[in-house]
């Protein structure tokens, strides 16, 4: 039985019990009434039409013969009894059967004509009507009317009605049924499609072809479930491709990562590591399953794990660490923050969400490193030694030809002239290409101590001024022997920098010395002017100057103005890449404003506002790594 | 008699010592000479000469650890160490001065450098 005519039949069950009890009342009451009228007039004329008829037989005191009449008159429906009084109050003929109740004998004194509702014991409840025979000079006659066939009456039309009203429930309920089940039928139907629809069902159909509001209902449904079925298509396709290019995707970044020879390691923000790559395994030896879910702590140590908390905490910074790894190895770790951009949090840089760690195996690096630094000081110090004779040597053979061997010479003449001049010269030469010689080994020394980040700077407050007298007094032989003249033009109040003093005077003797190897006659000029937030320097001089094609190498290793074929090499070639290394150190730039045969002007700039130079070696030594 | 005493493993860098200090023109000049830090132990110990041209590379124990010994051990300050090295590098000078060194000379040297010294350390009236 369905809801909808469960409700329907509580319904007309509660609108037939209002209509039944009202029709109930009313026609009964009704129906008591018209009988009770009616049963009053129809007694009154009983009782009148008896009265008229027995004057007569009344005043012959013909008793027998009023018995005989009123006797037929019991007979019609409703009467009860009949009695006749005389004048003197006996009843002379009367219905009663057996004998006159007592209530009859309270009534029959009764000459007026009089309605009244009695009870006679044992017989029930009566409307006696009394007509008095000739204005009650003769008598008065009774008529019953009982008033239990009107109750009865009342009952059986009653339950007519009632029958009459349950054969019309019994059809209603049957029609509602009828109705409400060809109502909730398609309901159902509908509610059963929507079902199947909700769990995707699109191939489901419905067969509803009514006109009415259901059907409306079943077509919009029907279209609906095609819109639908379209769009999950669609959906549908797009995820499909979606999936494919998320899932290539995946194998991609699987096998980037998988085959990547660095490892790779990933924490979440709490640093418990969730994903790691082969190559990470092999380097520590341990198996991808013994590190998942455990704190980097745990496994790798507080360097590593205190990296992991840095980059968490500084999203645009990677920071590194040297790591043990198996087999006595070393690599190094560089760890960067993840971090997501949320709308959620107000955060600027976005949440932090974990980290990741990249570890390179570095032994070899840094095994070459260490033989790259012994080689060269094993290389410095054989070269100096056997150096050290040659120049030494050479120093006591001019000495001693000069105080004991020269002086000694009697003969004169243009051949032993010559000849003494001669080994002078070659001793000279001797000497001087002996003096290249240890600065060559001193630049590359400074060189690839600069490039491995092993230079130990010593950064104190220091004036400009005095940088320059420092180199003025190392060059001034060289000024001497070329007979040039130093210039100076240094603003006044300048302010102090900080640097390293010996490794900024090594910057200006370099490049005074260059001008001064450059230049035949004229000056070398040392400008200081203040910038904006540096100090600008700037040697120029007179002297051959720079084609253009120089310019751009000049600061490259190894590399010297004009043609080392044809012209006389004048140095190591490698003093302007070290004055570059030291000036770009102090945060300044160095550069060349040149024209061939106008002479040059090496600037350079050190900032006022120095950067913080108190970690340099990680700077160098990154940098460094970069570039192998 | 003044005790001047060369540690060097390279036979020539001794050679020229010895006659960069015969030209020195200092009155009685004895010059020792060792090829290995052991022997110039022994010879310091023995002689107690007044400077030692010490190389810093030497077959045995190291430059370093015969001045360590000189100064901090057998501690006779008396005597005038001179380090010599091939090394011009910041870590040689600071470890020769902690070891007790009075001077450092980097190879390649001049004649000069050497008679100077010498000179200071003997006193005006060599």
């Amino acid at each position: 039985m369905s809801k909808l005519f469960k409700k329907t039949l509580l319904i007309i069950i509660i609108l037939f019990a209002i209509i039944a009890l009202t029709t109930a009342i009313s026609t009964g009451w009704n129906l008591y009434r018209d009988l009770t009228e009616e049963y009053k007039s129809k007694g009154t004329a009983i009782a009148k039409s008896i009265a008229s008829s027995s004057v007569e037989t009344l005043l012959n005191r013909e008793a027998s013969t009023v018995q005989a009449m009123i006797d037929q008159f019991t007979e019609i429906m409703g009467v009860s009894y009949v009695f006749v009084v005389d004048v003197q109050g006996e009843i002379i003929s009367h219905t009663f059967v057996p004998m006159i109740p007592e209530e009859i004998q309270v009534i029959k004194n009764d000459k007026t004509r009089t309605i009244k509702d009695i009870h006679i014991k044992g017989m029930g409840d009566f409307i006696d009507i009394a007509s008095p025979i000739v204005e009650g000079t003769v008598g008065v006659v009774h008529v019953g009317m009982d008033k239990g066939t009107i109750f009865s009456q009342l009952r059986a039309g009653m339950i007519r009605q009632l029958s009459l009203l349950s054969v019309i429930f019994i059809i209603s309920v049957a029609f509602a049924y009828i109705f409400v089940n060809k109502i909730s039928q398609p309901l159902n139907t509908l509610t059963d499609y929507s079902k199947k629809l909700a769990s995707h069902d699109f191939a489901a159909t419905v067969d509803i072809q009514s006109q009415d509001e259901i059907g409306l209902l079943a077509d919009t449904m029907k279209s609906m479930a095609m819109d639908l079925s379209e769009v999950f298509e669609r959906y549908e396709l797009a995820m499909k491709d979606a999936i494919v290019e998320l899932q290539d995707t995946l194998s991609y970044i699987t096998a980037v990562i998988d085959n990547m020879a660095d490892g790779l390691l990933v924490t979440d923000i709490d640093g418990i590591i969730n994903h790691v790559n082969p190559a990470l395994s092999i380097m520590f030896n341990i198996t991808e399953a013994e590190m998942i879910g455990k704190h980097c702590k745990d496994l790798f140590g507080n360097e590593l794990a205190e990296i992991v908390e840095k980059s968490r905490r500084s999203p645009d910074e990677a920071f590194t660490t040297e790591i043990k790894l198996a087999e006595g190895k070393v690599g190094q770790a560089v760890a960067t923050g993840i971090h997501k951009d949320s709308l959620e949090t107000d955060d600027f840089h976005g949440k932090g969400i974990g980290s990741v760690i990249l570890i390179r195996d570095i032994t070899s690096e840094k095994e070459i490193g260490q033989m790259k630094t012994d080689f060269i000081s094993t290389v410095s110090h054989e070269l100096r030694t056997p150096l050290t004779s040659v120049l030494g040597f050479t120093e006591i053979i001019e000495r001693r030809l000069e105080e004991n061997i020269f002086p000694l010479i009697q003969q004169t003449g243009q051949i032993v002239d010559t000849t003494i001049e001669r080994i002078r010269n070659n001793i000279k030469i001797i000497l001087s290409e002996g003096e290249r010689l240890t600065a060559l080994i001193n630049d590359v020394l400074d060189v690839s101590k600069l490039e491995a980040g092993k230079v130990e700077w010593k950064i104190e407050n220091i004036s400009i001024a005095e940088l320059i007298e420092h180199a003025r007094f190392a060059t001034s032989a060289l000024f001497e022997q070329k007979k040039l003249e130093f210039k100076k033009d240094v603003e006044p109040n300048l302010p102090v920098i900080s640097g390293d003093r010996d490794r900024l005077i090594q910057v200006f003797i370099n490049l005074l010395s260059n001008a001064v190897k450059f230049t035949e006659k004229g000056y070398v000029l040392c400008r200081v002017k203040r910038g904006d937030d540096e100090i600008v320097v700037s040697i120029s001089d007179t002297g051959s100057g720079i084609s253009e094609s120089n310019k751009k190498t000049v600061f490259e290793k190894f590399i010297q103005a004009g043609d080392t074929l044809t012209d006389k090499p004048r140095g190591t070639g490698l003093g302007l890449s070290i004055c570059k290394q030291i000036v770009e150190y102090h945060g300044g730039t160095i550069w060349v404003e040149s024209q061939a045969g106008q002479g040059s002007t090496f600037s350079f700039t050190l900032p006022l506002i120095s950067r913080d130079l108190s970690k340099p070696f990680d700077i160098l030594s990154i940098s460094h790594l970069e570039k192998n | 008699m003044h005790k001047i005493l060369i540690v060097d493993d390279d036979p020539l860098i001794r050679l020229l010592l010895e006659e960069i200090l015969s030209d020195v023109r200092v009155r009685n000049i004895r010059i020792f000479s060792a090829d290995n830090g052991h022997t110039a132990a022994e010879i310091i110990q023995r002689e107690a000469p007044e400077i030692v041209f010490l190389d810093v590379m030497l077959p045995g124990i190291n430059g370093f650890e015969v001045c360590n010994m000189i100064k901090n051990t057998l501690k006779m300050n008396n005597i005038y160490i001179i380090m010599l090295t091939a090394k011009g590098q910041e870590l040689d000078k600071q470890k020769a001065k902690d070891s007790g060194a009075d001077f450092y000379i980097t190879k390649p040297f001049t004649i000069q450098d050497v008679i100077r010294k010498v000179k200071e350390v003997l006193g005006p009236d060599s």
